[in-house]
């Protein structure tokens, strides 16, 4: 029994950057704007997190930071895809490559002599615990009850009809955007949160996972949440069994590694076509 | 509003085409006023203008005695003008609540108790019920018309624009909308209607402004004018609604017998149909939108799922026939949303002449397609219908919805098809357009082939159709012989009042 809890927790721990990344992206996706840069931003967040958490000393100013590196790859896809309009999915893996480039580069001794592994000061890992469960809960709000929630709404699904309306569909992409940054800043920063240090390509894919996760979850808050933690579960039961053997089989380690993104895989594969898409997505 | 609106010398440009030129429209407080044209006559471009949605390269506006200039529609929007364009502007994934308060929303946190109050007076006021929390999505037309007509009461518009409002309603929703727009002006707004149907402009308004070719041609109450004074204004000469000599189909062409259809949600849209398309007829079916007749065109061009009975084409079943077969076998079809079957809108004329035809002959050279064919091919197609466009590599984005119509009627008409499926062959068409295409779908059933014609206007179809078939909830239903022609029976038939 105690074995599960410990398993549940742990599955929970590893849902929470991922879970915050899918919030970035749904707030983004929602307002009519494709975003498969959410992997980038997760980076270029951890990354700068760390670099601001060692040279000030100070964990939340690195908080800080990582937020606005996110927030402005962020508003890089907004100003590539709405004033130049370019294609969404290319800008987006733009973002993801300048990161995983940039994000390497900047952590490189050419450019910094602070060595690999120097213990940086973190924001405790209870703070993003919270904010990943009432995260998706405000939006949940924030969509059902506000006006800037309903008009991101309108803005995503047709924003000719939108501006008919006397809306101004650019401004509200901008605003999803920052919020994209936000969420995906913290998500970056939890990820440093855990391991104490920035280390190359660390996000590991879960930018995608979190992606997965929101169109599994339909570009709603809450069962978007919920898709996060499930597929964290298979994380977690490969954290949990790798190396053992179940009912005297041993599984090969490569096949518990791949786990999480099978299961993302299939589950992409059996209910993608159940759920509708914000139908202005990608549209100008 | 307590004085008229005025607009002077308005002129707009694109590109090369001059859409408007110095035009003026006045427009009395507290009336119904119409303005009319043919398709690229500038209706919806002046309207436009008046909604801050396009800025005049010349021209003011004067709204309540004061000059005004629109940067955007909000601008509009908060000098109490609203529009409810062709399309709606409905947001499907909201609610109908929150469609209503969209762009006017009373705060920035949404308190649906007391905007239901609101939303439920506005309503009561209009003899409308909604149910506020039921998602847009689910809508009919005429529900969509309605809450379109609820919004502009939520931002308390006092100028209302209603572009081609009766475009997609049936005869008794068109009556129940300008019983509520009277009502509206009886209450002091002014309300501009922008139409095809002279027979409104007639019934409904007080006065009417006649656009041609981006200039003004006249203005004047409508009591002191009749519908051919009118069409002569609308296009330049004197139109005579003649009935086409009716001729009798030849030998069988399509038929059907207890044919069943699937409709898009699982439900059975086509309740066995039996009748048949004969050789050398034009046929009509009428009905209310909705009643089955997408179902049949895609069953016949081989896109639904057919559940029962049998349908054959020149004598051979194409129940599992594919798409490609049909197509090859001569079924053409000009469709119901053109963007999404009918045209890809990024490719330029040229391009979309050969869509879907690439394999046949004049078009296919082998397995390529032969470019100096399908060069002459387009400019074809561009000169049956005089399709206004630069040249045949202009992208079918750049053309106008009524150009754009023109194009696909003629690609659906060239190299001898044996069945032509017509689904609203002229919505968007002006009434020369409309003559047009109804004169060539005659011409093509003339030279041996049918054609098949959905159109929600029953007068269109009694004026052009050899025999009209009616489609009510599904079922396929022909008028007895003796009332085959007749406009009651035929009416009565469609809302399965018969």
């Amino acid at each position: 029994m105690a074995d599960f809890v410990q398993f549940l927790g742990l599955a929970f721990v590893l849902g929470v950057p991922v879970v915050l990344a899918a919030m970035g992206g749904l707030t983004s996706e929602r307002s009519g704007v494709m975003n498969i840069g959410l992997e980038g931003k997760m980076l270029f967040g951890a990354c700068v997190t760390a670099m601001v958490a060692t040279s000030t000393q100070n964990a939340w100013l690195g908080l800080v930071g990582g937020i606005g590196a996110a927030i402005l790859a962020s508003l890089l896809h907004g100003v590539l895809t709405q004033v130049y309009r370019m294609d969404h999915v290319i800008s987006g893996m733009s973002i993801n490559i300048l990161a995983w480039g940039g994000t390497s580069y900047l952590y490189s001794p050419h450019f910094t002599d602070r060595a690999f592994g120097s213990t940086i000061p973190v924001v405790p890992r209870e703070v993003f615990y919270l904010l990943a469960v009432a995260i998706p809960a405000v939006i949940w709000v924030y969509l059902k009850r506000t006006r800037g929630g309903i008009r991101l709404m309108a803005v995503g699904n047709d924003p000719e009809k939108s501006r008919q309306m006397g809306i101004d569909p650019i401004r509200v992409r901008f605003m999803a955007l920052v919020a994209t940054g936000v969420f995906c800043g913290l998500a970056g920063a939890m990820i440093v949160s855990n391991t104490g240090r920035f280390s190359e390509g660390m996000t590991s894919g879960r930018g995608f996972i979190a992606l997965a996760a929101l169109i599994i979850g339909g570009w709603r808050p809450v069962p978007t949440m919920i898709a996060c933690f499930a597929f964290m579960l298979f994380q977690a039961l490969q954290i949990q069994f790798q190396g053992q053997a179940i009912f005297g089989v041993m599984l090969p380690n490569e096949l518990w590694l791949s786990m999480p993104y099978l299961v993302t895989l299939l589950a992409l594969a059996g209910l993608i076509s159940k759920n509708s898409v914000p139908a202005g997505l990608g549209k100008a | 509003m307590n004085q008229p609106i005025r607009m002077v010398g308005i002129s707009k440009r694109f590109g090369s085409v001059q859409a408007l030129q110095g035009v003026d429209l006045k427009v009395e407080p507290g009336t119904l006023h119409a303005l009319v044209g043919e398709n690229g006559a500038g209706k919806s471009t002046l309207m436009k203008v008046l909604y801050g949605q396009l800025q005049p390269d010349e021209g003011t506006l004067e709204i309540e005695g004061t000059l005004r200039r629109f940067a955007h529609s909000r601008d509009a929007i908060a000098a109490q003008i609203g529009m409810v364009s062709q399309h709606y502007s409905i947001i499907p994934e909201l609610t109908c609540l929150e469609n209503l308060m969209l762009g006017a929303e009373p705060g920035a946190w949404l308190e649906p108790r007391s905007a239901t109050e609101r939303a439920s007076t506005l309503a009561d006021r209009m003899g409308f019920r909604f149910d506020w929390n039921e998602p847009a999505s689910k809508l009919s037309t005429a529900a969509a018309q309605k809450l379109e007509i609820l919004k502009l009461l939520w931002r308390e518009s006092r100028l209302m624009i209603l572009d081609e409002p009766t475009a997609m309603l049936s005869p008794a929703d068109s009556d129940a909308l300008y019983a509520s727009l009277h009502r509206l002006a009886a209450e002091g707004a002014t309300v501009i209607v922008v139409t095809h149907r002279l027979p409104e402009v007639m019934d409904h308004c007080r006065d009417v402004t006649v656009l041609r070719g981006g200039k003004r041609v006249s203005s004047f109450p409508v009591a002191e004018t009749d519908p051919r004074q009118l069409s002569e204004a609308i296009i330049g000469r004197s139109m005579i609604e003649t009935q086409v000599e009716v001729r009798v189909g030849r030998e069988p062409m399509l038929v059907m017998r207890d044919l069943r259809i699937q409709g898009d949600r699982g439900q059975e849209a086509v309740k066995g149909a039996t009748g048949e398309l004969r050789v050398g007829e034009v046929v009509g079916l009428a009905g209310v939108d909705g009643s089955g007749q997408h179902e049949l065109f895609q069953a016949i061009t081989g896109h639904a799922k057919i559940l029962g009975g049998t349908l054959d084409f020149l004598g051979q079943s194409i129940l599992v026939a594919s798409p490609r077969q049909i197509l090859e076998m001569g079924v053409r079809l000009i469709p119901e949303d053109r963007h999404a079957e009918g045209v890809v809108e990024d490719w330029t004329l040229e391009e979309n002449s050969s869509l879907g035809l690439h394999r046949l002959a004049p078009f296919a050279q082998g397995s390529r397609v032969n470019i100096r064919a399908r060069s002459e091919e387009t400019q074809k197609m561009i000169d049956r219908f005089q399709t206004k466009c630069r040249d045949r590599y202009s992208l079918m984005r750049s053309l106008s919805g009524g150009n754009q119509q023109r194009f696909v009627a003629a690609r659906a008409l060239a190299h001898q098809p044996k069945l032509v499926l017509a689904f609203q062959p002229t919505r968007g068409l002006d009434i020369e357009g409309t003559r047009q295409v109804y004169a060539a779908l005659r011409d093509q059933a003339q030279a041996g082939s049918s054609v098949l014609v959905v159109s929600f206007d029953l007068d269109e179809l009694l004026i052009h159709c050899d025999r009209i078939l009616v489609m009510e909830h599904g079922r396929l239903l022909e008028p007895p012989a003796d009332l085959a022609r007749d406009r009651q029976a035929i009416g009565a038939l469609m809302v399965g009042a018969a």
